[in-house]
């Protein structure tokens, strides 16, 4: 069913747009690892993950082809209107990263909505912002360098986003919250099989 | 099915049964129910009788991809015929100014655009809203709220108004006005409302509908003669409280353990010297009209405020323990014993138990707190709080949206609390709780100020279209990718620097846009000299860390500076109603981008709530995680009340439909795109003028 009720739609987008708000506190993460980023640029990649859970969420709940790339593009929309300091840069970043968790539920075509599956739509989403930030914002970083970068983003995104994505997922199924929804549905029948 | 203009709608149900795939019994069962045009009729039966449902269905918004349904009634036969308003009037406001709220309906409806500026302002008249149109309705108050809901609804022309509990969230007079104003709106239509507290409808009703179980009818008539003749089903369905003297026991006072002494916060409008004594022992009630700084005052005894004047005493941190509003706030853990054991500073297991057991939750130590009645979701964030053994339990009002019967419940731990020795200070509304209370503080009606209109500079860029803004950007983004050295790059700068004031409102604004990009530009200076080719920080790789500051600069500054004076309702006049991309979708991510404020409101509160309740520092993965999914939870389980009241209005079907405001294209946007060639085309010339 690739329909879009009223509420497919609003919990696509609202994810996007409560990450939007999460994310503005999750700048104290960065204070974190802020002496370790310092010294080595490429280790913030360790935290990239958490910005494709928008997508992998929304992928895992609605369950419908675009809600990945919608609930992202919401997020980046919401960054660039409140003044983030990518600009456009922030709009590449949103197509691609919802793109990748995209890409990862369109090779199963929408049928699995699966750990693994939420795993390479992290580690796609996390190569494509690799190579977008390499050819924007990176471009003079040396090979060693930047390829040191694309572990760390991939691992974040296998983690961060994929893994995380999916317990949260599963947190949020346990809740109730989503019961009117794909993904609250396919637990009911997991419940009674 | 007749209807008639002047009589409403007449409604039919035959064998309603509905079954939704999440539980094992049917909700509704084999329910009959036959409405006459023009009727006043009032749903009533206990928490999970099912009367929201039965509401839903007369609506025409049971989806059936979401349980199984039998004896549906015809489908509204145009957008909107059959208004529906829920509880909580927040769910139903889709737009960032009242005028574009009540036209979002008739918009649905693709009327054309005059016809929607009539529709909507007569419908705001109609509900007896004197608002500035302009304002935002998320933040205004409660009762304007559930009027500005009502005025979405009369926009489309409704048959047949359907309220499921319309005034449960607003205190006493609040309530009145809401009423009066929905009576006055019900005129020549037909009205069915749901709703446990019955008696200030009953003088305006014509048949008082109880239900039981699934939906079954229990009761149903004349409302006196099914007051006389069933009191004992309203009390057993929680709908007439028992009658009970003996509400209030008079203890001895103990020992003030906070207070409060002249205090005024004039900022959140309490100018007025408050002095308020909570004391060991004793229920103590603060109450008073929305907006009279309830709130504000158990803010100011929890926690530090800057711009305070007076005195306050509190106990340490870690003795006092709160219950938020909305008791999923504070969750955290996946059963409920686990729950009450979730703050650091409750670690005693026999203490839990035993609050387990009073709170008559021992059967459900092992559920989910968040699947849990309301009713129940309360006493667990009590008995959780109580697990702290605190000398002070403060809590938000505890009793909103409850039926009698679990008012009663809430009450009986509250008064027990404060029996084994502890102050218990709750900000309510809710007379029985403050006729039991021992202690009252009643804060003043507030005088009326309306917060004044936030003045918006005009400046330039406000005559661009936000596509023509959008287009500079990416323009200049584009362009940017010519820089190759540093001289061109600071050259390539230079027009960003001259333009920039037009796009700027103030001064801070500016310097709010601008701080980023440079803090980032000098990282990047920073990263590309100690790992770029060049040999670590050495001279040529700063050279090259200058570059690529500029050129990152010109990448993102004319986009970042460009973008500060669009918003998201032009933005989506811009995308739906210019560029014609989906209209359902656009519309859907524009009503998601206004509740932005609301939605940081709410983070707000749960971080807050989370941190007193011992559950981490702000800067915690655990704590950050814990509030990201109650954020989620609340904003999901908003989303599905939101999508009832968005498609009553008429947005499942509105695949096309009309913007209420033009965007418009003009000399200024010709000016406009130009500019954006300039910026595409000037860093290129820049690195051949510096060759």
């Amino acid at each position: 069913m690739t329909r879009f009720r009223t509420i497919d739609l609003l919990v696509t987008v609202l994810i996007g747009a409560a990450f939007g708000v999460a994310f503005l506190g999750y700048g104290q993460l960065y204070t974190l690892i802020g002496p370790l980023t310092a010294a080595f640029k490429p280790a913030e990649g360790l935290l990239a993950g958490i910005w494709f859970l928008p997508a992998v969420l929304a992928a895992l709940i609605v369950r419908k082809p675009g809600a990945a790339l919608l609930a992202e593009m919401i997020a980046a929309t919401l960054e660039m209107l409140l003044g983030g300091q990518w600009g456009w840069g922030t709009a590449v970043s949103g197509v691609l990263q919802g793109g990748g968790v995209e890409l990862a539920f369109l090779l199963t075509r929408y049928r699995r909505f699966t750990l693994p599956v939420a795993v390479l739509g992290g580690v796609l989403s996390a190569a494509l912002e690799w190579v977008w930030e390499r050819f924007a914002y990176y471009p003079e970083m040396s090979w060693p360098f930047a390829i040191a970068m694309l572990g760390c983003f991939v691992v974040s995104g296998a983690f961060l986003c994929g893994v995380l994505g999916w317990a949260a997922a599963r947190s949020l199924v346990a809740t109730g919250a989503v019961d009117s929804l794909a993904a609250g549905r396919d637990q009911v029948r997991t419940a009674e099989a | 099915m007749t209807s008639t203009r002047q009589g409403g709608q007449s409604l039919h149900l035959r064998g309603l049964t509905w079954h939704p795939h999440t539980r094992r019994e049917p909700t509704i069962a084999g329910l009959d129910l036959d409405i006459a045009p023009g009727q006043r009729v009032l749903l009533t039966g206990a928490s999970g009788s099912g009367k929201s449902t039965v509401l839903r269905a007369l609506a025409g918004l049971l989806d059936e991809e979401s349980g199984t349904a039998q004896g549906l009634p015809m489908p509204p036969r145009r957008p909107g015929e059959r208004g529906l308003l829920l509880q909580n009037p927040a769910h139903a406001l889709v737009a960032a100014t009242l005028a574009r709220d009540a036209a979002f309906g008739p918009e649905n409806a693709a009327l054309p655009r005059e016809q929607i500026h009539d529709r909507a302002e007569s419908a705001l008249q109609e509900a007896g809203i004197d608002l500035d149109r302009s304002r935002a309705p998320l933040a205004v108050s409660g009762g304007q709220q559930q009027r500005i809901a009502l005025a979405g609804s009369l926009a489309l022309g409704p048959d047949l108004l359907l309220l499921d509990e319309p005034t449960s969230m607003l205190d006493a007079d609040t309530a009145e006005q809401v009423r009066t104003a929905i009576l006055a709106a019900a005129e020549g239509r037909t009205l069915v409302i749901a709703e446990h507290r019955i008696e200030p409808w009953l003088p305006h009703l014509d048949r008082l509908v109880v239900l039981g179980p699934q939906a079954r009818i229990l009761a149903d008539g004349d409302p006196a003669e099914v007051l006389r003749e069933h009191p004992d089903l309203l009390v057993g369905a929680g709908v007439l409280a028992e009658t009970d003297a003996t509400l209030r026991t008079e203890r001895p006072p103990g020992p003030v353990i906070a207070s409060l002494h002249g205090v005024t916060v004039p900022e959140r409008g309490i100018r007025r010297p408050l002095d308020l004594e909570v004391r060991a022992g004793q229920l103590t009630v603060l109450t008073g009209p929305s907006g009279a700084g309830k709130t504000t005052a158990l803010r100011t005894l929890l926690g530090p405020r800057r711009r305070l004047r007076g005195t306050v005493r509190r106990p340490a941190r870690e003795r006092i323990a709160t219950v938020p509003q909305n008791p999923e706030h504070s969750f955290l853990a996946r059963t409920v014993r686990e729950e009450l054991l979730a703050s650091a500073w409750a670690d005693d297991e026999a203490l839990a138990d035993e609050l387990l057991e009073r709170a008559g939750l021992a059967d459900l130590a092992r559920a989910h707190p968040y699947r849990l009645s309301g009713g129940e979701q309360r006493r667990v964030a009590i008995a959780a709080a109580l697990a702290q053994g605190p000398d002070l339990l403060v809590l938000d009002e505890p009793t909103v949206g409850l039926d009698a019967g679990r008012r009663r419940a809430v009450l009986d731990l509250l008064r027990e609390a404060a029996g084994k020795g502890c102050a218990v200070l709750v900000a309510s509304h809710d007379p029985e709780l403050i006729a039991a209370a021992e202690n009252r503080l009643e804060l003043p009606v507030p005088e009326r100020t309306e917060e004044p209109l936030p003045h918006r500079r005009r400046i330039p860029a406000d005559a661009l279209n936000p596509l023509t803004l959008c287009l500079i950007g990416i323009l200049a983004a584009i362009g940017s990718f010519a820089v190759h050295t540093w001289q061109g790059g600071l050259l390539a700068a230079l027009p960003i620097a001259l333009l920039g004031p037009l796009a700027v409102r103030s001064l801070r604004g500016g310097a709010l846009r601008l701080t980023p990009i440079l803090l980032s530009a000098a990282g990047l200076a920073w990263t590309t000299a100690l790992l770029g080719e060049a040999p670590a920080l050495s001279g040529p790789a700063w050279l090259l860390g200058l570059k690529e500051a500029a050129r990152i600069t010109v990448f993102v500054a004319p986009g970042v500076l460009a973008l500060g004076s669009v918003d998201a309702t032009s933005l989506g006049d811009a995308l739906g109603g210019r560029l014609r991309l989906p209209a359902r979708p656009v519309a859907a991510s524009v009503v998601a981008l206004v509740r932005v404020a609301h939605l940081g409101r709410q983070w707000e509160i749960i971080t807050r709530t989370r941190i007193q309740r011992g559950l981490g520092s702000p800067a915690s993965p655990k704590l950050l995680a814990g509030a990201t999914l109650a954020l989620l939870v609340d904003t999901l389980r908003g989303a599905e009340q939101q999508a009832l009241a968005m498609d009553a209005r008429g947005f499942a079907t509105a695949t096309t439909r009309t913007w209420a405001e033009p965007s418009r294209f003009g000399r200024a946007d010709v000016l406009g795109a130009l500019l954006g060639v300039g910026l595409l085309v000037w860093p290129a010339v820049a690195e051949l003028l510096m060759r």
